[in-house]
């Protein structure tokens, strides 16, 4: 492997008091306004612009946006739903790396600098940090993501061991963000390629004890746009706000495309 | 003024939470022409939040529960002002529908022999909770969202059009619902579609469609301190008053009784119910686990009485009593909110919940994983090594809109179906944790089978969308833009937000509601006046200037229903009116928009009297704590 991974020192065995004393910060947003038209028509062009926003260092990303859109720029788009980091609507490039906004806070970022926000890259920008979905979507349902069985109905639940279940634990919390795929230099380069969330719902099913279409998804996942193309540079693993193993579960296919089994 | 995009379709659900997505499901197997129309991206709903699991009696774990128990705790958690027709559909159907979605590729967590585990919670009296970690709803959801997928696929082998009977409008927001006037009735509307815009080019759209399942979820961003996700200002309640529909049981709003207080930027955020389910305590700034202070009357024989009886129930809760910990949501809220009050409340006016000194830190990230890093990575706080602070947070309304128990249908508009959080009548005064997600299902599926029996009883007799009243929506909607820099919509909003916070709150008092009502006057002048800048294209401002409007309409609902209800119960507790009163009881409050000037009317309804063979289901002496003598059912001879 020669991928570079940031190691997270591990926490100190005493709590450190927090700070709480408010610092201003700057957030440097990648603007797109694409009705900013040209006086002849020219069509708008990207620009960054700085915000400053006084903040808590405990504070979230996504709490000094809202700030700036309430008091300072109505204009500023972005998604966002659940604040938790649950449903995956506020991936962004925030300093350069995929995350979550609502999960990313300002004591973890360099203060000193502004903070460099951007949409996330390798999907066509629609209004500033909103993305152009479908092409993610698109390869997500061409994975079958959905449980395949042949047979009755039981009228109850199937059975599945603790053991089984915990096969494929790790893909499941998926949240279909796009951290993992749109850090991926194949995606950028190759926008047909499935793309590291694809291939993890597709682990989900194929590794699931329940599931009888694992053959299909793993020749779906043998094509030419499939797994081969990963070259295991682990940006997906280090982007997953769930710490989903995606590399892994990737190398998992791989693995079960050599030896067809699962 | 342009054509607009129009779609026409059998069966229109909005919202995409696990209630609009079960429906949807449900009219499309019908063999509807079905349309999903959502403000947010498909797959991203509220649901997704909900952590704890899915009631349903399967007995799994302890194989002496069924639906009758099931039932009975529901009407017990929501002091019996449930619709108890709903409560009983609900505890009948629930297990099915679980069962459905593991068919489905639900992910659950197992019980040794391999079938769905089920978890305790507040309330329920038997381990009833199947549940997948604490990521319950998002397991929930990606399953309906699969679901989707699959049949989508199926149609288009058969069409050539994967979106042939099914298709997800993503980030749509509907502003109107269209309707004529009912010639079978004297004041009865008619569903004929539904009129919304792209939030994305801000282009209107109307959907042409006989009926509607208005599954949006709720209200909480009314409050300044929630739970809830952006999504949740009241559109479907909303939508509903102006179609002339009725809202029931607005007044009793659940505040979660741990939510966050600390840091700032998470205050509100949810800490799950099964952190105390797993052996979570909650004590005060004294140390001490107040909550064994608070078992009011009702609950005395469930729970325990001493903190050992308690803490041995987790492994042997057939031989002891479950901790006051785990009484129902409206009762613990109430404890944390006395104890701050009384001064025993933590440096940032809440309670201690804590886990940290009762397990290991190993168990802890296994049982709560989710938990454990939510706290981590949203305000850096290490729920092995400290107590968390916590205290009340608005999470769910109970209230919503008038449905007909069985069919989901809204009395006085035909073709008008709700389902889930946006539905009343399920809960009563108060609801149980987990019975949201079950909720959802069982009456999800109601909506779209009801709605598409329907539709197929209409056959051709569909009734074209009135012109008129698309304009009507269309200049509703662009108004904003001619305020331009009059009222700040965010101002509006903040100012919105404190004054339910403040004053139609956890704990109500007379003046302050009138106050509240005073304020609300005032806010939806300026709202009318609120400006937006720029274009229609993805304008935020603009789209919460267009939401104000529904937020403020609920918001009037909740604190005139609060008002007028001079008793406690459930969530609504009012200081002056501390006592619960059976008489109450057989009081629904219904809220509808007066015709001639836009505001509420209140109507007392009363509630259809238990059927005997679910009244049998109680004892007679827990039944006088909720019946007046009049509704109790004669003592049996012979019996002492």
């Amino acid at each position: 492997m020669t991928a570079v991974i940031e190691e997270t020192p591990s926490a100190p065995a005493a709590k450190p008091a927090r700070d709480h004393t408010p610092v201003v910060i700057t957030l440097r947003i990648r603007r797109y306004l694409p009705d900013l038209v040209g006086p002849n028509g020219e069509p708008a062009v990207p620009f960054w612009q700085d915000f400053q926003v006084e903040a808590d260092p405990t504070e979230r990303i996504l709490t000094a946006m809202h700030k700036i859109k309430g008091e300072q720029d109505g204009s500023l788009t972005f998604r966002r739903s659940c604040a938790h980091g649950i449903c995956g609507s506020d991936a962004m490039r925030i300093n350069g790396r995929n995350r979550l906004a609502c999960k990313t806070l300002v004591k973890d970022l360099d203060v000193t600098k502004p903070i460099t926000i951007e949409a996330i890259k390798g999907l066509e920008v629609e209004k500033d940090l909103v993305v152009d979905m479908d092409p993610f979507f698109q390869s997500f349902k061409d994975v079958m993501p959905f449980l395949i069985t042949s047979g009755n109905e039981p009228t109850r639940e199937r059975l599945q061991s603790p053991e089984d279940r915990e096969r494929f634990d790790d893909t499941t919390k998926c949240i279909l963000c796009a951290c993992c795929t749109t850090s991926c230099p194949v995606f950028w380069t190759d926008g047909q390629y499935f793309g590291p969330a694809a291939i993890v719902n597709a682990h989900r099913f194929i590794f699931d004890s329940r599931d009888e279409g694992a053959e299909q998804r793993l020749e779906i996942l043998n094509e030419k746009e499939g797994v081969w193309r990963c070259r295991t540079t682990f940006n997906c693993t280090d982007a997953c706000p769930r710490g989903i193993e995606v590399t892994k579960a990737i190398q998992e296919v791989k693995r079960a495309l050599i030896f067809r089994r699962v | 003024m342009s054509e607009v995009e129009r779609h026409s379709y059998d069966v229109v659900v909005i919202g995409a939470g696990g209630a609009g997505l079960r429906a949807a499901i449900e009219a499309r197997s019908q063999g509807m022409r079905t349309a999903v129309v959502c403000k947010s991206l498909f797959g991203k709903a509220h649901t997704v939040m909900a952590e704890g699991g899915i009631a349903a009696s399967m007995g799994n774990v302890n194989s002496n529960d069924n639906w009758q128990v099931h039932f009975r705790d529901t009407m017990r958690g929501g002091k019996f002002l449930n619709y108890w027709r709903m409560a009983e559909l609900h505890a009948q159907e629930a297990p099915d529908r679980v069962w459905e979605l593991e068919t489905w590729g639900a992910l659950f967590d197992r019980t040794g022999d391999g079938r769905i585990s089920q978890r305790n919670f507040g309330g329920h009296e038997y381990p009833r909770l199947a549940h997948v970690g604490d990521r319950t709803g998002l397991e929930l959801i990606r399953t309906l969202q699969q679901k989707i997928v699959a049949l989508q696929q199926e149609d288009e082998q058969e069409f050539g059009d994967p979106e042939a009977r099914l298709k997800v409008f993503q980030e749509a927001t509907v502003t109107r619902l269209l309707t004529v006037p009912d010639s079978g009735s004297e004041d009865g509307a008619r569903i004929t579609g539904a009129f919304g815009y792209w939030r994305e080019s801000g282009r209107f759209v109307v959907f042409e469609a006989p009926a509607v399942v208005l599954a949006t979820g709720g209200i909480g961003k009314s409050f300044k301190v929630t739970s809830n996700s952006w999504e949740y200002t009241g559109d479907g309640q909303a939508l509903a008053l102006l179609a002339g529909a009725s809202l029931i049981n607005m007044e009793f709003v659940q505040f979660h009784p741990t939510g966050m207080v600390w840091p700032p930027s998470v205050k509100g955020i949810l800490v799950t119910e099964s952190v105390r389910g797993d052996g979570g305590v909650l004590r005060n700034s004294e140390g001490k686990r107040f909550m064994f202070d608070y078992i009011p009357d009702v609950f005395k024989e469930k729970y325990a009485k001493s903190e050992e009886e308690g803490d041995r129930w987790y492994t042997d809760p057939d031989n002891n009593r479950r901790p006051p910990e785990l009484l129902p949501r409206d009762e613990v809220a109430r404890a944390i909110n006395a104890e701050v009050k009384e001064g025993r409340g933590t440096p940032h006016g809440g309670v201690y919940l804590d886990v940290s000194s009762r397990l290991p830190a190993d168990v802890i990230r296994r049982k709560l994983p989710s938990m454990h890093h939510q706290f981590k990575e949203l305000a850096d706080v290490d729920i092995t090594a400290e107590p968390m602070e916590v205290g009340p947070t608005c999470h769910y309304v109970m209230g919503g809109i008038e449905v007909d128990p069985d069919t989901a249908a809204t009395p006085g508009v035909l073709g008008l179906y709700a389902a889930g959080e946006v539905a009343g009548g399920m809960h009563g005064s108060n609801r149980l944790g987990g019975n949201s997600l079950s909720d959802l299902l069982v009456f999800g599926r109601r909506a779209g089978l009801y709605a598409a029996e329907y539709v197929t009883e209409l056959g051709d007799a569909r009734r074209d969308v009135d012109q008129g009243q698309i304009d009507e929506a269309a200049a509703e909607a662009v108004a904003p833009f001619a305020n331009e820099g009059a009222e700040n919509p965010y101002s509006v909003h903040q100012e919105l937000q404190q004054t339910m916070n403040d004053l139609v709150g956890i704990i109500r008092r007379e003046g302050e509601m009138a106050e509240a009502l005073t304020r609300l006057e005032e806010l939806k002048a300026r709202a009318a006046k609120a400006g937006v800048e720029g274009h229609r294209q993805y304008n935020p401002g603009w789209h919460l200037a267009l939401d104000l409007r529904n937020m403020l309409l609920v918001s009037e609902c909740i604190a005139k229903a609060a008002l007028e209800r001079e008793e406690s119960r459930g969530g609504h507790t009012r200081e002056d009116h501390p006592g619960m009163s059976a008489d109450w009881r057989k009081v629904v409050l219904a809220c509808a928009l007066a015709a001639d000037d836009g505001h509420i009317d209140l109507v007392r309804r009363s509630p259809e009297p238990m059927r005997a063979d679910l009244l049998a289901l109680f004892d007679r002496d827990e039944l006088k704590k909720y019946l007046t003598d009049a509704e109790l059912p004669a003592e049996e001879e012979g019996s002492d």
